[in-house]
């Protein structure tokens, strides 16, 4: 059996290279991200309440609403978890004698593989689209809602705000470069269903992605891609964001050359897991929020 | 000759300090382990009720957004729908609809109420919260989000829904 919710939201972890790198991109979104740990800490933090048997209340139907597979909270912590997972053993072996302290890239060249753009576009979107099927499946709208997802962008905050910002920076700008939204467009239309079919985090999420075919698949990714590319746009405009930007706040976290952004890159993608992290305080608070106004 | 000494001492200490922290950890958890236990042994269906109402029609019941506020819907599940009160980008207060029927102590907790609003039984839980039982089915609840919305704020928000509507709803 998966986890249960209240062990999953204990075990964040209060400081890692995960939780590094997400405090050193807080200059895009200033004080908007706290790294709320703790399954009863979450409760207080979220509802202001301090009265014990209340918490214990709301814990308790917020564990009863996780675990009703029909709800279909279960199912977007899966799509958080699976977009994100990747060698974690590289990670690992960052953090083994580095906790709290810079981590030198170059020890790690040797053990990564930069991804070729079209790999990296295809992840940026997979990520996008897991990001609006957790939305719907949380929230309970329909899956293929992208207006609603779209129209609830504009209101995105906290630890939300914080994973479209990482995907953004790290997904997007660091591997693909200033021009990544072209960039990325251009490579989705030249992506055939055969290509899609191939990527290891495709075929784990194909399911969960509206669509019967492939080629249907496919146009649903085009199409969220192309609706959400002007909230991501707006957001490089009006942050004024580079990729030397965002490169110069990751050095708080890791020591990294300008001409070796590619491996920046892959041992982001494999050293941390900023979509599960955030995503599980994304799923802890509506939970709550939702346990709270029922009890 | 002495290493080993050290090595077994410090061997038997490590256990302990092992088991002491592992013991502390089980105990810290514990409080919320027997409802884990008893909601994840059936899969489906444990937490809302089969009859509940679709969150979906709770909305039209919702106060309208006016002068400088916004309401902007957040959650719509079966049984339950939920919309923030925002004022300058700021969250105010959570508004919120759920039937009772997938949470019947929900209901019960009104044969207390001392209070009324609009002609329904209320209740105030908590430091954040306001909440009232409509047709002995549909808990309508206010939620402070900022320490700016008090109570009367509350109780004041409470008075904009419409309960007829909603009471018409079962």
């Amino acid at each position: 059996m998966s986890k249960p919710i209240q062990k999953l939201v204990d075990d964040l972890p209060t400081n890692n290279l995960t939780v590094s790198m997400l405090r050193s991109l807080d200059f895009v979104i200033p004080g908007q991200w706290q790294n709320i740990t703790g399954f009863e800490n979450t409760i207080r933090v979220v509802t202001g309440e301090t009265d014990e048997d209340l918490i214990q209340q709301i814990g308790e139907r917020a564990i009863y609403l996780y675990n009703d597979r029909s709800q279909g909270y279960q199912r977007a912590m899966w799509l958080y978890q699976t977009v994100d997972s990747t060698d974690v053993a590289l990670g690992t072996a960052a953090l083994a004698n580095k906790v709290g302290e810079r981590i030198p890239l170059l020890g790690f060249l040797n053990r990564l593989t930069p991804k070729a753009d079209k790999a990296q576009t295809i992840d940026l979107s997979l990520k996008l689209v897991a990001e609006l099927v957790a939305f719907c499946y949380i929230n309970g709208i329909p899956g293929d809602s992208i207006g609603d997802f779209v129209a609830s962008l504009a209101d995105y905050s906290g630890e939300s705000l914080m994973r479209m910002v990482a995907l953004v920076c790290v997904d997007g700008l660091i591997p693909l470069g200033p021009d990544f939204i072209l960039k990325a467009q251009s490579v989705l239309n030249n992506t055939s269903p055969n290509e899609l079919e191939k990527n290891v985090t495709f075929q784990r999420i194909s399911d969960a992605i509206p669509g019967v075919t492939s080629l249907n698949k496919l146009l649903f990714i085009n199409e969220s891609f192309d609706s959400v590319k002007g909230w991501m746009s707006g957001l490089v405009s009006s942050r004024d964001l580079t990729p030397q930007k965002v490169v110069n706040n990751l050095r708080q976290a890791i020591e990294v050359t300008d001409d070796k952004l590619d491996y920046l890159a892959a041992f982001l993608d494999v050293a941390t897991n900023y979509y599960e992290h955030t995503g599980t305080q994304t799923l802890a608070r509506r939970l709550i929020e939702r346990a709270v106004a029922e009890i | 000759m002495k290493f080993p000494n050290v090595r077994r001492v410090l061997a038997a200490l490590l256990l302990s300090m092992l088991l002491l922290v592992t013991a502390c950890q089980t105990q810290a958890s514990s409080r919320f382990d027997e409802v884990q236990a008893i909601s994840s042994q059936q899969k489906s269906g444990q937490a809302v009720a089969k009859d509940a109402t679709q969150g979906g029609s709770f909305n039209q019941f919702f106060p309208k957004a006016s002068r400088g506020y916004e309401r902007v819907f957040t959650q719509e599940k079966k049984g339950f729908a939920e919309a923030k009160l925002k004022k300058d980008g700021k969250d105010l207060a959570l508004m919120a609809i759920s039937d009772t029927r997938s949470l019947p102590t929900a209901a019960a907790k009104f044969k207390n109420a001392t209070k009324q609003i609009a002609g329904y039984p209320a209740l105030e839980i908590g430091s954040t919260q306001t909440a009232v039982l409509v047709a002995d089915r549909y808990q309508v609840k206010v939620l402070s989000r900022d320490p700016s919305f008090t109570a009367s704020d509350r109780e004041a928000l409470l008075k904009q829904f419409d309960y007829q509507g909603l009471a018409k709803l079962q």
